[in-house]
């Protein structure tokens, strides 16, 4: 309802007043080319986010420190708290980092984000920064127009900052000449009441733009051309700091539960900075005029003293929250969490895949994989349980004899029923997100893409199987017939070991261990062709086993094999191949079918 | 062109011709190093077994060792140039 009100009044108001005013149509025109800038600016950092920034949010985020240092430099950098911002959800919502290191990072965000207001009251007003602009336009258009992505990015990043500069040039005139006509500065409140409503304004202001960095230049520039009283641009600085937490809450909107949580912390920093900046006014005044006197900041230069008073309250801010970052982290973890209520009993659904992590495709990527790594999760339960063997055990260091023993259940379990709550819908939910996310991959990522399908069909093949064994297995395990049964429990111990080794893949980091594990592995597969080593002939010849326990015998030793064959597979490319794609080490060095032989036949004839 | 060939000889002075096929030379030599020692390993501990189970299981290890090794001591040879 507000939405459908708020847009139209905004047009409005605005088309009323360049009706009323040219110089109010020069400061709008200003504000909206200095968007447009930020806009093309994070275009052209987000064509340059392939794998450089991913790492080094990896690498730089393990301690608090690092986070909020990343966060700093980051937004220094790129002159956009709200780009960040959205990056860090994106990548919580992947869950290539956690929440405490999410915070961390808007933290520094925040403080990084005040050396626009630094670079706009030092430099911005004090040059004919419409001169910079020009070039830089042109340089950045030609280069938008390459094939080369990164060309294409560095002119993004040229044409953005070129309309950055442009637009500050636009709202600088605009002032000058609007104080010609009227005199907004009449219209200052002073005391609580005017720092209250400047914040309402800020706040506001803010909401509408989406960019603190555009109110803040506006409201620097507005205070250069004395339109407004330096106390009433402080207070609008507060509420710039407070609406900016705006973007955020709308980036999340699309995350999963993780991404909420970091938009609540953003909001709760943001609200209780703003609130010490309220409160102790005064002292930050007097601290803004005694950093500034040993700076050598002019008594009247108000511009820098906001930049400085931004800063200040800031990094007050972060200085007061960090001790509290672990309480934020558990509120926030108390009061957000997933609605368990609205999910079907056993019911499971994907945890990594959210619109938020579409915003790279490095974050689609690493969502995928971690969605690949939860399906295999729920596979290895249902494979576990069907073969009737305990999940615990399998993971433990028990003996493959006792693990097949220790039986799961006395009956066989439904896997239709767990198949449909815990595999079908995130298979279906993995290969959707993967069609919307491959759209903007280089060929190489889309290869990988494809190869992680696959290994979700493996899984998703090998759990169909296990519903096919599992009828006989139950059968013949409680069977009278020793040798029929000793049979099926072979199939069930090299299953079990399959499953083992396959856990031990996806936990190690070493590669030796992974390769051998796997050849391991396809050797063991081929034993399952009990037609071609002899088992099945000698069952039958000496009248063991009767013609029906050697058909079904027959038929589920290829339902194992196939079991096996679709799990190595899977493991290949979610545990060998793709969580080290650095190097392709793991998949040259795989074990092809001529090499499989060649260890059986040296086997054979030991 | 002067430019292109010094920026390329500058680079290989600098060990920074391509540094993706130097870290996969220095990826593999780790592993070949790492299998090396689990070779010995296998073979010290198959002259120490007796059990017949345990033997058989050490023996297939041994094999696949040893095929990975060979394995990767063929990528190794075809990353290094031909000498003319």
């Amino acid at each position: 309802m507000l939405k459908n009100i708020l847009l139209p009044t905004i047009l409005a108001v605005l088309a009323y007043g360049f009706w009323i005013s040219p110089d109010f149509k020069e400061i709008a025109a200003g504000v909206a080319i200095f968007l447009f800038g930020m806009l093309s600016l994070e275009e052209g950092f987000k064509s340059f986010s392939g794998g450089t920034l991913e790492r080094i949010l990896q690498k730089s985020t393990d301690k608090l420190y690092k986070s909020i240092a990343f966060g700093v430099i980051t937004t220094t950098f790129m002159q956009s708290s709200s780009l960040v911002s959205v990056l860090t959800i994106s990548f919580l919502g992947a869950g290539l980092i956690g929440l405490s290191q999410g915070i961390g990072i808007v933290f520094g965000a925040n403080i990084g984000t005040t050396t626009g207001a630094w670079l706009v009251a030092g430099f911005g007003l004090k040059v004919n920064i419409a001169s910079y602009a020009m070039p830089m336009l042109v340089f950045g258009v030609i280069l938008i127009f390459q094939k080369s992505k990164s060309l294409k990015g560095m002119g993004y990043i040229l044409a953005g900052l070129g309309f950055l500069f442009l637009g500050i040039h636009y709202m600088k005139d605009g002032f000058e000449a609007f104080k010609s006509a009227i005199d907004l500065s009449s219209y200052a409140v002073g005391g609580l009441k005017g720092l209250f409503i400047f914040t309402g304004i800020g706040i506001f202001a803010t909401v509408v733009m989406q960019s603190s960095h555009a109110t803040l230049v506006l409201i620097i520039t507005a205070l250069a051309a004395g339109q407004i009283s330096y106390e009433n641009a402080l207070a609008l600085a507060i509420g710039a700091n407070v609406g900016t937490t705006i973007t955020a809450i709308i980036g999340a909107m699309s995350s999963n539960i993780v991404g909420k949580q970091l938009a609540g912390a953003h909001l709760i920093f943001n609200v209780v900075t703003g609130l010490i900046a309220i409160i102790f006014m005064h002292q930050i005044m007097s601290s803004v005029d005694f950093f500034s006197n040993i700076v050598g900041i002019a008594n009247d230069d108000y511009s820098l003293k906001l930049a400085v008073f931004h800063t200040i309250f800031n990094v007050i801010g972060v200085v007061v929250m960090v001790p509290f970052i672990d309480k934020l982290v558990t509120f926030l973890e108390s009061v957000l969490k997933t609605d368990v209520s609205k999910s079907v009993a056993g019911f499971d659904s994907a945890r990594y895949l959210n619109d938020s992590v579409l915003e790279l495709p490095a974050t689609s990527m690493a969502a995928i994989v971690r969605e690949t790594k939860h399906l295999y999760d729920n596979a290895f339960e249902i494979i576990t349980h069907g073969l009737n063997i305990k999940r615990t055990n399998i993971i433990s260091s028990m003996s493959l004899d006792e693990v097949i023993k220790d039986s799961y259940s006395q009956s066989a379990i439904n896997i239709d029923e767990f198949y449909n709550n815990k595999i079908k819908g995130i298979y279906g939910q993995i290969i959707d997100f993967a069609t919307k996310a491959q759209s903007q991959m280089a060929p190489g990522d889309i290869e990988i893409l494809y190869r992680l399908k696959l290994a979700n069909r493996d899984l998703v093949e090998a759990v169909k199987d296990t519903k096919h064994l599992q009828k006989n297995l139950v059968k013949y395990a409680n069977s009278t017939n020793e040798h029929i049964k000793e049979e099926y429990n072979t199939l069930r111990r090299g299953l079990a070991e399959l499953l083992r080794n396959i856990n031990i893949i996806a936990t190690t980091d070493e590669d030796d261990v992974i390769l051998l594990l796997l050849a391991k592995a396809k050797v063991h597969t081929e034993k399952y062709d009990i037609l071609a080593n002899g088992t099945l002939d000698k069952l039958i010849r000496q009248g063991l086993v009767t013609n029906e326990m050697a058909t079904s015998l027959m038929n589920d030793s290829a339902y194992a094999y196939d079991i096996s064959k679709n799990l190595i597979a899977m493991a290949e490319i979610t545990f060998a191949s793709v969580a080290r794609a650095s190097n392709n080490l793991n998949e040259e060095m795989s074990m092809s079918p001529d090499d499989i032989q060649s260890i059986l036949h040296t086997k054979d004839n030991a | 062109m002067k430019i292109k060939k010094f920026i390329k000889s500058v680079t290989n002075y600098l060990g920074l011709g391509d540094y993706k096929i130097e870290g996969k030379k220095r990826s593999l030599k780790d592993l070949i190093k790492k299998l090396n020692e689990r070779k010995s390993d296998i073979k010290k501990k198959l002259k120490e077994s007796s059990a017949k189970k345990e033997k058989k299981e050490l023996e297939e290890e041994f094999e696949i060792v040893s095929l990975e090794i060979k394995k990767g001591k063929e990528i190794l040879y075809k990353l290094y140039p031909k000498k003319k």
